[in-house]
């Protein structure tokens, strides 16, 4: 800690502070616009001049100057305000002064700042700018007329997104902002450059001219895409949710967003949501009152073991909690599960049995305390990009070590020093076995590892997975392998981070023991920056886990389930939002299913192609709509209000639940508020918390593990077959499950299902960028569009899964890689 | 004083506004003068022959009586115009603020009081019917 003054007050402030940061902490404001916290120290507007005591009264900027001992600064002089006022003119100078049409208005910095330096007339003339406005991209328009040079954009594009496209071109009063070859924007889209910009230069056009700044509400919440957690404020007017606002203040991640996050919300006020309760009749869904449907589904759910249900992890924990408690209690059944019955194993089986709990052992926190990080498959920045941002400040920074373990390069492998060991698909868990056997054999584990129970079978079942013998099947050598196991045992701190979700059914429980069983032979886990973090998919995937509304005690899972509609031994489904057409694999299974069960009830916020199937489809509300609690996959738990009122008409499935519990006889549940309260008594880490305690920020549940040595299973690898190439599935950048179909901003930039080849691939098959390719494979075929890609290696093709109009389980079924060929 | 006085003098003022020119106006038949200044019914400016409304809002912010509706658009060449521009004059108070918030001088109020209506929808006073008619 320093000692200083500014404006004559004595204050302290940490050695690293900036002059700016030592005002701020202190309570005096200096004014900027260039700088942001989460950038580094700019210095380009000069906005933030101070005046400091030793160095003659000079002016200097504020926000790049650190804090020395002694330090006699003052803020607000006659002469500072002069300065500032002129910079101000300055900038007036050229812009275009287009306030009454600008969307920023209200919530702009210059139009703040000039106000508040009554900055009325301008000393100097010159010309406007007259830069084309770009209007190339669906989602982000750049006027570079109302710029003022800060170089926010391009420095969170860089220093979080790790994207880079935007950058200053040209020279003197000619500099702009620009990408490529002075080229329209072709970016990520995650909106970090819109949300950073101090004027009206960079607009998200879904937004466009939809309302002014000052008119919309600001309503804090969670978003209901992936499993990160991260906080959102939703702008409303008129009980309309109309965009999202940038709050730098919210959750760890200081309001940045992705694509998802910032653009999907469009499904929150969606004119195609469903207002009114359908009831099957002749075939066709009639529209009816809830009384009626109600009435239907309860009659139909007294069938004890015969009634199953799939929820999605979506809902709220309430909503999951009080589901099973109708379930186990007053149905009487067992069959229930989430998120295809697969893709939640990694926790409930893997870390169960390796760490004795069902969430992982580490935070997103803690990546940017590691010191080494191993992440399996790229595919973890699609799936979580804001962890990703984490991923690629810790490494830009923190000077982190990245390895990653794919089947394809990604947007990870372009960071700075990043290894990516390309596999053969599939073969994941036998290299980390492989990693294992080397830790073993080079002697690398811990003293106290052998403590840990199972380590003598451990040993024993790991014979096998020598580097050689592993790196020979899977494509890699046995060097990689190794340098691997040194590098992660001897770092001092080492997570390992792999993404889970229903088109990853290959990081299952094998999966996280093998990868847990690192981490204890190493100790690296149970500590700041180690342990192993499982990015579970959807919003409240770990909360689904928590609340138990998975398969146990010999329950259906998802799979069986679907299998026991087949075969007549379930009646009754309730399907509480999941999509499983679309989502889950084997379409033609999951059709047959669907058609053979006797009744299916669907609560929906859209007329799915799994709803269009139903008897009853029961309008449901979006988490806008609603109160509860979401656990992100770091067991985050986030309370959230509803920012809009739902519509008179629809229920929450709270509302359903709770109805559906005393029309089969029980006692009337209590509100949310009070249920939370119930579960978190009876929930391992929930203890204690409640709405109240919720509110401001959410609290961590803590994780205890018990850790045990698991023995890997010897797995036949997936054996790539002559003329015909290995299909991976997985989530794209701009699609979370099958609900960012409805949200348009992804729609506007990923609207339609594809398959990404490598070069030599789409040169073996002449198959141009764009083409239309049949991929079949034992359980059918489809029609892509082809992209092609450096990325992908010689003989894989990926392809997302979230699309209704083209959906990928026509040809995957379940499998982690699939053989499928290729034809024009 | 003598009670007749008040009297005489009441007559005095009586007789002396018999010879002069009446104060009440005989409307419909005859119609008031209305000062330029006058503050009534509103309308939009045309310009180009478009509105001159860029739909910034700032007239239905400054509105004390909240009755400005705008909603903005995006015409094809991507500038700002107000789809719905309407009035509820049941509820205007005939402030005035809206002209003096224009930025663009598109509102304008008119000498226009003869406002009423036999339909309470009539009062809501829609772009069309708004825009200065050439
Ligand atoms: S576009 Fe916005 S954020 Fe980028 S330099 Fe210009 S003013 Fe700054
Ligand atoms: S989708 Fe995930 S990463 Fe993106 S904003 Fe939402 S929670 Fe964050
Ligand atoms: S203040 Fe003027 S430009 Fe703005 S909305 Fe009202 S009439 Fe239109
Ligand atoms: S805020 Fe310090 S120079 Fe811009």
């Amino acid at each position: 800690m320093v000692n200083l003054t500014i404006d004559d007050k004595q204050v302290t402030a940490p050695k690293s502070a900036t002059i700016y940061e030592a005002a701020k902490l202190n309570g005096i404001k200096i004014p900027i616009l260039c700088h942001d916290k989460k950038l580094k120290p700019f210095g380009a507007c000069r906005m933030c001049l101070v005046e400091v005591e030793q160095m003659k009264g000079r002016q200097i900027p504020a926000c790049t100057t650190p804090v020395t001992e002694g330090m006699i600064i003052r803020t607000s002089t006659a002469d500072i305000v002069k300065a500032r006022k002129m910079v101000l003119e300055l900038l007036l100078l050229n812009h275009p002064l287009d306030c009454p049409v600008c969307d920023k208005s209200g919530d702009c910095d210059l139009q703040n700042l000039t106000y508040e330096y009554q900055v009325n007339s301008n000393r100097f003339t010159d010309e406007k700018f007259s830069h084309e406005i770009d209007y190339n991209n669906p989602l982000i328009e750049r006027d570079m007329n109302r710029c003022v040079l800060c170089g926010k954009c391009a420095r969170i594009c860089d220093e979080i997104v790790s994207y880079g496209a935007l950058t200053f071109i040209d020279r003197g009063i000619e500099t702009k902002i620009g990408c490529e070859f002075d080229d329209g924007l072709n970016c990520e889209f995650c909106g970090s450059c819109i949300a950073v910009c101090p004027v009206g230069s960079l607009l998200a056009r879904p937004f466009k001219h939809k309302a002014r700044f000052w008119a919309m509400t600001k309503h804090p919440s969670v978003c209901g895409y992936c499993g990160t957690g991260c906080n959102i404020t939703l702008g409303v007017k008129d009980n309309k949710v109309l965009t999202t606002i940038y709050d730098e203040e919210q959750g760890f991640h200081k309001g940045q967003l992705c694509v998802r996050g910032r653009f999907g919300y469009q499904f929150i006020s969606s004119e195609k949501r469903l207002t009114t309760p359908l009831i099957k009749k002749n075939g066709r869904l009639i529209e009816s009152t809830w009384d009626e449907a109600l009435e239907l589904v309860a009659g139909r759910l007294k069938g004890g073991n015969s009634v199953a249900a799939l929820a999605t992890p979506r809902l709220t924990n309430e909503e999951l909690a009080l589901f099973k408690k109708l379930l186990v209690e007053n149905v009487g059944t067992k069959n229930f599960d989430h998120a295809a019955g697969y893709a939640h194993t990694a926790l409930t089986g893997g870390f169960a049995r390796s760490f004795g709990t069902s969430a992982s052992s580490a935070t997103i926190l803690d990546i940017q305390k590691s010191d080494l990080l191993l992440v399996i498959k790229t595919d973890a920045y699609e799936t979580h990009p804001v962890v990703g941002f984490e991923i690629n400040m810790g490494v830009k920074n923190n000077g982190i070590k990245l390895t990653i373990l794919s089947d394809k390069r990604g947007k990870l492998s372009k960071l700075p020093d990043a290894t990516t060991i390309v596999h053969r698909p599939g073969s994941e868990v036998a290299i980390l076995n492989a990693i294992a056997k080397t830790l073993l054999d080079d002697k690398l584990v811990t003293a106290t590892a052998a403590t840990i129970a199972g380590y003598a079978e451990l040993e024993k079942a790991l014979s096998g997975f020598t580097a050689e013998a592993v790196a020979a099947e899977c494509g890699i050598t046995a060097a990689a392998i190794k340098t691997l196991a040194a590098a992660y045992a001897s770092a001092e701190k080492a997570l390992i981070i792999f993404p889970a979700g229903q088109a990853y059914s290959g990081h299952n429980a094998e999966l996280a023991t093998a990868a847990a069983n690192l981490a204890l032979l190493t100790g690296k886990y149970d500590r700041e920056g180690c342990g192993v973090l499982c990015l579970s998919e959807k919003n409240n995937s770990q909360g689904a886990v928590d609340m138990g509304f998975f398969a146990q005690d010999g329950g259906l899972n998802g799979v069986q389930i679907l299998d026991a509609c087949a075969a007549g031994t379930v009646k009754t489904l309730f399907i509480a939002g999941e999509n499983p057409l679309i989502s889950y694999p084997d379409h033609a299974k999951v059709k047959a299913a669907l058609e053979a069960v006797d009744f299916l009830v669907v609560s929906e916020l859209f007329l799915t192609e799994t709803a269009a199937m139903a008897d009853v489809v029961l309008p449901v509300c979006s988490y806008a709509e609603k109160e509860g609690t979401f656990t992100s996959t770091d067991r985050h738990v986030q309370y959230f209000k509803a920012a809009i009122r739902k519509n008179i008409k629809i229920k929450s499935d709270y509302e359903v639940f709770s109805n559906l519990v005393t029309r089969l006889g029980g006692a009337l549940p209590p509100t949310p508020a009070l249920f939370f309260s119930e579960i978190a008594a009876n929930t391992p880490g929930y203890q204690g918390l409640s709405h109240v305690s919720l509110r401001k920020e959410g609290a961590f549940a803590p994780v205890a593990t018990a850790p045990k040595f698991v023995a890997p299973l010897a797995v036949a690898p997936f054996a790539p077959e002559t003329g015909k190439l290995a299909l991976v599935t997985g989530s794209a950048l701009y699609h979370n499950g099958t609900l960012s179909e409805y949200g348009e901003g992804p729609m506007h930039v990923c609207p339609e299902n594809y398959v990404e080849l490598s070069r030599s691939d789409a040169s073996l098959y002449k198959i141009a960028e764009g083409d239309l390719v049949t991929l079949s494979s034992s359980s059918g075929s489809i029609k892509l569009k082809a992209k092609i890609t450096p990325r992908m290696p010689a003989g894989v093709v990926f392809s997302p899964y979230h699309f209704s109009a083209a959906p990928i389980n026509t040809i995957w079924n379940g499998s982690p890689v699939t053989s499928v060929t290729v034809s024009k | 004083m003598n009670p007749i006085t008040p009297i005489i003098n009441g007559m005095k003022i009586t007789l002396k506004h018999m010879f002069m020119k009446p104060v009440t106006l005989q409307y419909p038949t005859e119609r008031p003068k209305v000062a330029k200044r006058f503050r009534g019914l509103h309308a939009l400016n045309v310009s180009h022959d478009k509105a001159k409304c860029v739909a910034c809002y700032l007239c239905p912010t400054v509105c004390p009586a909240k009755c400005i509706t705008v909603e903005a658009a995006e015409d094809a060449n991507h500038d700002k115009y107000a789809s719905v521009y309407e009035i509820d004059m049941l509820r205007c108070i005939f402030c005035g603020y809206c002209v003096e918030a224009c930025p663009v001088d598109a509102v304008k109020m008119t000498e226009e009081f003869e406002l009423a209506n036999y339909n309470r929808t009539d009062f809501i006073y829609s772009k069309e019917r708004l825009l200065v008619k050439k």
